[in-house]
């Protein structure tokens, strides 16, 4: 019965992307995002292994709104029925609060949600996330997400969002369409300055560098064509929820975008599509600061959301990817088709290099922030 | 014209007479339908010092302000030489004013504060300073000039509010309890100094003022004010020894009043009885015989009258106890209880030559006829 | 200041002479005792904080002055700090000429006096989130704003509003404009009323009533206003980073950008100055002849 409804709802959401395919280049093809709404239709999580239970509490940093909200169904809420380990989770997750807290002794949050470059670049500056346990740690989780101080928990894309009513039927569908002012008229917005990293790769993609041409970024390159779209871009955003709620609002027709926010905004029915091709794809890791006074906890909870069930339920609430090999058992095949870790969609999207990022952010975000601030 | 014009014009400007003569007529003004002013009609001379004297609540305070515009009346009229005012904002009625909190500018200095008055009327910068030294001179306080208000005393801050009222060469002044904040020595000092000015100035001063004394020491004439209309308008010596009723009496001085029926009338004096004594007294009125009437006498217009040798027609006398009796200084004040129950009070100039009299003792009083008075 | 509060000796015995002498030093002590809760507080969770981190722009991460040497020539502070300073003037300026009418009318209103008083503060009980919000709705290119030009026929097509320093200047005139008017109602109210009358039976219109008497005594109230609205303009965020443009930021938005990307000692050099302009600007005014009163208690 349950996974009766399913298939009905997801056989919706196909019928319409492939109506919308009809009508525009087949690769340059709009795509629908749905999150699973039928809460009933998720995997549950019946046993854990013991060494997992505990007592006592977490103590969960995230970066709110949407995301969230999916962690705390997904994740949070089993975890504390199967652990016994009550969960306490806040918004507002940031790397330089944490850099904060450690350097003060005042360690409020156990576990914080990071994009991988913040945790390399922590590091970077001193001793500032506790070492994983990978003896707890689920044996599904891919290689490429482990890391020393940080465990991969989402496999997302950074990419091109738009308004579908806004350009007569022409379907823009590489960044060379978003800098082309003349075809797709109407302002737009992109990431500014903050706690990410500027889209260099996207400047360069528009200015005709091949993809897998990208690295080492050409930065001065990548600013000259950025003067192109400076007097067409209004915002220069720093939280992933304003690109959604520009479009939402009409201020904007185009912006780049997290591209599992965007699913929600489609469920309210706003007129908006997001672009994989030339997107970049990026991930998200669990990090705990160092100190932390529920390390133990903090550790169980790393490991529990990255088990092969949490991870299904995490990718049917909000479409991301899971990093557990494993998860995808649980996840039906009209789901994954439309998460970032699908095939189809990894050979449009540019992996992000997190080396180059690495050695070079500081450069990188100065040159950027006197280009657009100076 | 070649001549530059002081505050203090020539004797033949002044004998012209630069006063303005104010005429109030039918004068009202109600608050709610409550009235504060009602019916008020006064003619005030050019050159006149004319003082409106009443208790709080009386009028006196509003009557002015709808002389100097700052409130419009209900009805009637009011004109300055002749044309109504009514209709003429405050600012274009070109009156001095003084008020009883001085009411100075404090951010400006004493000089720019008695300039302001001509700066509104484009008097040059160098005439300005000219008349500004001479009002300055005229109140005493040369070399002030450069002070600001909060740095002189409420006498000198009072001063300066009169020059700035009369730098400008108003035809009228008003003052609002002008020497209300002051202590009682400053206050006798500024009284002659502003009966001075007056005379100087020759223009007509209408005060406002809750104190008889103030009243009766500087004015031409008195409008005594009682429940917003004019009880008695007078020389303060007309009000004083003939108050024309019973409120006037009491207000302006003390007053003994003595309840008398009429018993005959002989010419202008009134015979009646008090107490079963027969009493003369002076009345402007005729009363039918056998009317109540109040006989009113002034304390120290009473004496002890030990000796019979006082009595005659033009005496009346009373014998009465002492009740009590104070001693204040240059005067002894009794407190003394007539046969039929009435208090009096007798004033009498302290001497060591006097006797006092003690509390309980029977003593025979005297005054003179011409100072008993039917209100 | 030296007198020590907290250690009292062992000889200070009732009715001692030292004892004698402490009963007389306490009335002297007493405004220093009232205010200790609120300065030991200030000194903890204030002035600590600062030193802190002016300390950081100097030795992060070692001893020097490069975070302050390289400021004349870095162009993304000056262009930065000029746009700060230039938003804080117009703000300051159309809240001022905005403000002062309504503070006139609160200080004559008798009856409404309350009425308008509470709708002045109503929006100081909203939240600058709240009310940055609002504008964003007022402001958008589909807000009520321009939905209104349009139907009105003044616009052709929606005009951007929102996203611009003259959206961040609208809505920050709006959400200090209670920090305007309220000390120059203040300061209106303290002037006397007799004096407005005065003047007017001196021979001065309304007009020069209110240029001569009234507004030179307001005068202290307006640079109350004028400093308190310049000093919260300057060190803005939330408004500018809501309705601003994104690429005229205000050194606040800069600052908050570089702890962001870590540049913690920059970000320290940068709100060392943002403190020394606030600081500079309170110290001119109070020189200014007239205006220093403003900030002096009047005891008498």
């Amino acid at each position: 019965m349950q996974i009766e409804k399913q298939r009905k709802y997801s056989s919706v959401t196909v019928r319409r992307r492939y109506l919308l395919t009809l009508g525009g280049a087949a690769l340059a093809a709009p795509f629908i995002l749905r999150s699973g709404l039928a809460q009933g239709a998720w995997p549950e999580q019946t046993t854990i292994p013991d060494i997992l239970k505990g007592s006592g509490e977490v103590r969960i940093a995230g970066y709110g709104g949407t995301v969230q909200e999916a962690q705390q169904k997904a994740q949070f809420q089993p975890f504390e029925k199967a652990t016994g380990i009550k969960v306490r989770d806040f918004p507002g997750a940031d790397w330089a609060k944490v850099k904060a807290m450690v350097d003060t002794g005042n360690v409020g949050w156990d576990v914080v949600h990071l994009g991988h470059a913040n945790a390399i670049d922590l590091m970077k500056t001193g001793d500032y996330l506790e070492k994983i346990d990978y003896s707890l740690i689920d044996d599904g989780v891919r290689r490429e997400y482990r890391f020393e101080y940080d465990l991969g928990m989402m496999v997302h894309a950074q990419v091109m969002g738009y308004r579908t009513d806004a350009f007569r039927g022409a379907t823009p569908a590489s960044w060379a369409d978003f800098w082309d002012i003349q075809k797709f008229p109407g302002d737009r917005a992109m990431y500014g300055v903050g706690p990410a990293y500027p889209e260099l790769e996207f400047a360069l993609m528009a200015a005709g560098v091949p993809p897998d041409k990208l690295y080492p970024l050409d930065i001065d390159k990548a600013l000259a064509s950025y003067d192109k779209i400076k007097k067409s871009v209004v915002k220069w955003w720093t939280t992933g929820a304003q690109p959604t709620q520009m479009l939402t609002d009409r201020e904007v027709v185009m912006a780049t975008v997290y591209g599992h926010r965007m699913a929600a905004l489609q469920e309210q029915g706003v007129p908006v599509a997001i672009s994989w091709n030339q997107g970049v794809a990026k991930f998200d890791t669990w990090g705990i600061p160092r100190g932390a006074r529920n390390k133990v906890n903090a550790m169980k909870f790393v490991a529990y959301t990255t088990m092969p069930i949490p991870q299904a339920r995490f990718a049917l609430a909000i479409p991301v990817g899971p990093v557990n090999e494993a998860a995808q058992k649980y996840i039906p095949p009209q789901r994954l088709v439309v998460l970032p870790s699908a095939p189809e969609i990894k050979k449009q999207v540019v992996p992000y290099n997190y080396e180059w990022w690495a050695a070079n952010r500081e450069r990188a975000a100065a040159k950027f922030t006197k280009w657009l601030l100076g | 014209m070649s001549e530059p014009r002081g505050i203090l014009d020539s004797p033949e400007e002044k004998s012209r007479g630069r006063g303005a003569s104010v005429s109030l007529s039918d004068l009202e003004k109600s608050y709610a339908g409550v009235a504060a002013v009602a019916g008020v009609s006064l003619d005030i001379r050019s050159g006149e010092f004319l003082t409106l004297l009443g208790p709080s609540g009386s009028g006196k305070t509003t009557t002015l302000m709808m002389i100097a515009g700052f409130q419009a009346p209900t009805s009637g009229d009011i004109t300055i030489d002749g044309a109504s005012v009514v209709a003429t904002p405050p600012y274009r009625r070109n009156i001095g004013m003084v008020f009883q909190n001085y009411a100075l500018f404090p951010h400006l200095t004493v000089a720019e504060n008695i300039g302001f008055p001509l700066k509104q009327r484009g008097v040059s910068k160098q005439e300005r300073t000219r008349l500004v030294g001479e009002a300055l001179e005229l109140v005493h306080l040369p070399g002030y000039g450069g002070r600001y208000p909060d740095q002189l005393s409420g006498g000198q801050q009072q001063r300066v509010a009169l020059a700035r009222a009369i730098v400008f060469k108003p035809r009228l002044l008003l003052m609002d309890e002008p020497l209300g904040a002051l202590d009682k020595q400053l206050r006798e000092n500024l009284q002659l100094e502003m009966r001075r000015l007056h005379a100087e100035l020759s223009i007509t001063f209408i005060l406002v003022t809750h104190d008889q004394d103030e009243a009766l020491t500087m004015s031409d004439r008195i409008a005594v004010m009682n429940d917003g209309s004019v009880a008695q308008v007078g020389r303060p010596e007309d009000l004083y020894d003939r108050p024309c009723n019973r409120f006037v009496a009491g207000f302006i001085g003390e007053s003994n009043f003595l309840p008398a029926a009429v018993r005959g009338v002989e010419s202008d004096v009134v015979v009646a009885e008090c107490d079963g004594v027969l009493m003369r007294a002076v009345s402007s009125v005729r009363p039918a015989s056998g009317t109540k009437v109040t006989l009113a006498t002034r304390p120290e217009r009473l004496r002890f009258a030990d000796r019979p040798v006082e009595s005659g027609l033009g005496v009346n006398r009373m014998s009465v106890t002492v009740s009590e009796a104070v001693f204040a200084g240059e005067r002894c004040r009794y407190l003394l209880k007539t046969e039929g129950g009435t208090s009096m009070v007798l004033k009498e100039a302290s001497s060591a030559a006097v006797r006092r009299r003690a509390v309980g003792e029977r003593v025979e009083i005297a005054w003179s006829v011409a100072d008993t008075i039917v209100v | 200041m030296s007198v020590p509060t907290t250690i009292l000796p062992s000889r200070l015995v009732r009715g001692s002479r030292e004892w004698g002498a402490w009963k007389r030093a306490l009335p002297k002590l007493t405004p220093l005792l009232l205010a200790a809760p609120l300065l030991a507080y200030m000194v903890v969770f204030y002035a600590v904080p600062v030193v802190l981190m002016l300390l950081r722009s100097l030795n992060d991460p070692n001893w020097s002055l490069d975070h302050y040497v390289g400021l004349p020539g870095d162009t993304v502070f000056l262009r930065t700090f000029w746009i700060t300073l230039s938003t804080s003037f117009v703000v300051t300026l159309s809240t001022l000429v905005l403000g002062y009418p309504v503070a006139l009318a609160l200080s004559r209103a008798r009856s409404s006096a309350p009425l308008i008083l509470i709708l002045i503060l109503l929006p100081l009980w909203t939240s600058v989130l709240v009310r940055s919000y609002a504008w964003m709705v007022l402001l958008g290119r589909h807000g009520l704003i321009n939905e209104a030009l349009l139907a009105l026929g003044l616009l052709e097509r929606p005009t951007r509003l929102l996203n611009t320093t003259l959206a961040t200047e609208i809505a920050m005139t709006h959400i200090l404009l209670p920090y305007m008017i309220l000390p120059i109602a203040n300061a209106l109210r303290q002037v006397d009323p007799s004096l407005a009358r005065a003047a007017a039976g001196l021979g001065a219109t309304p007009w020069g009533i209110f240029r001569q008497v009234i507004l030179p005594q307001s005068m202290p109230g307006v640079a109350a206003g004028v400093l308190l609205v310049f000093v919260l303009a300057l060190g803005s965020y939330i408004t500018p980073a809501l309705v601003g443009d994104s690429r005229e930021i205000t050194l606040s938005m800069l600052i908050a950008q570089q702890v962001d990307q870590l540049n913690w000692a920059y970000a320290a050099s940068l709100s060392a100055v943002l403190l020394a302009t606030a600081l500079g600007l309170i110290a001119v005014a109070q020189r200014l002849p007239g205006v220093g009163n403003a900030f002096r208690m009047n005891l008498r």
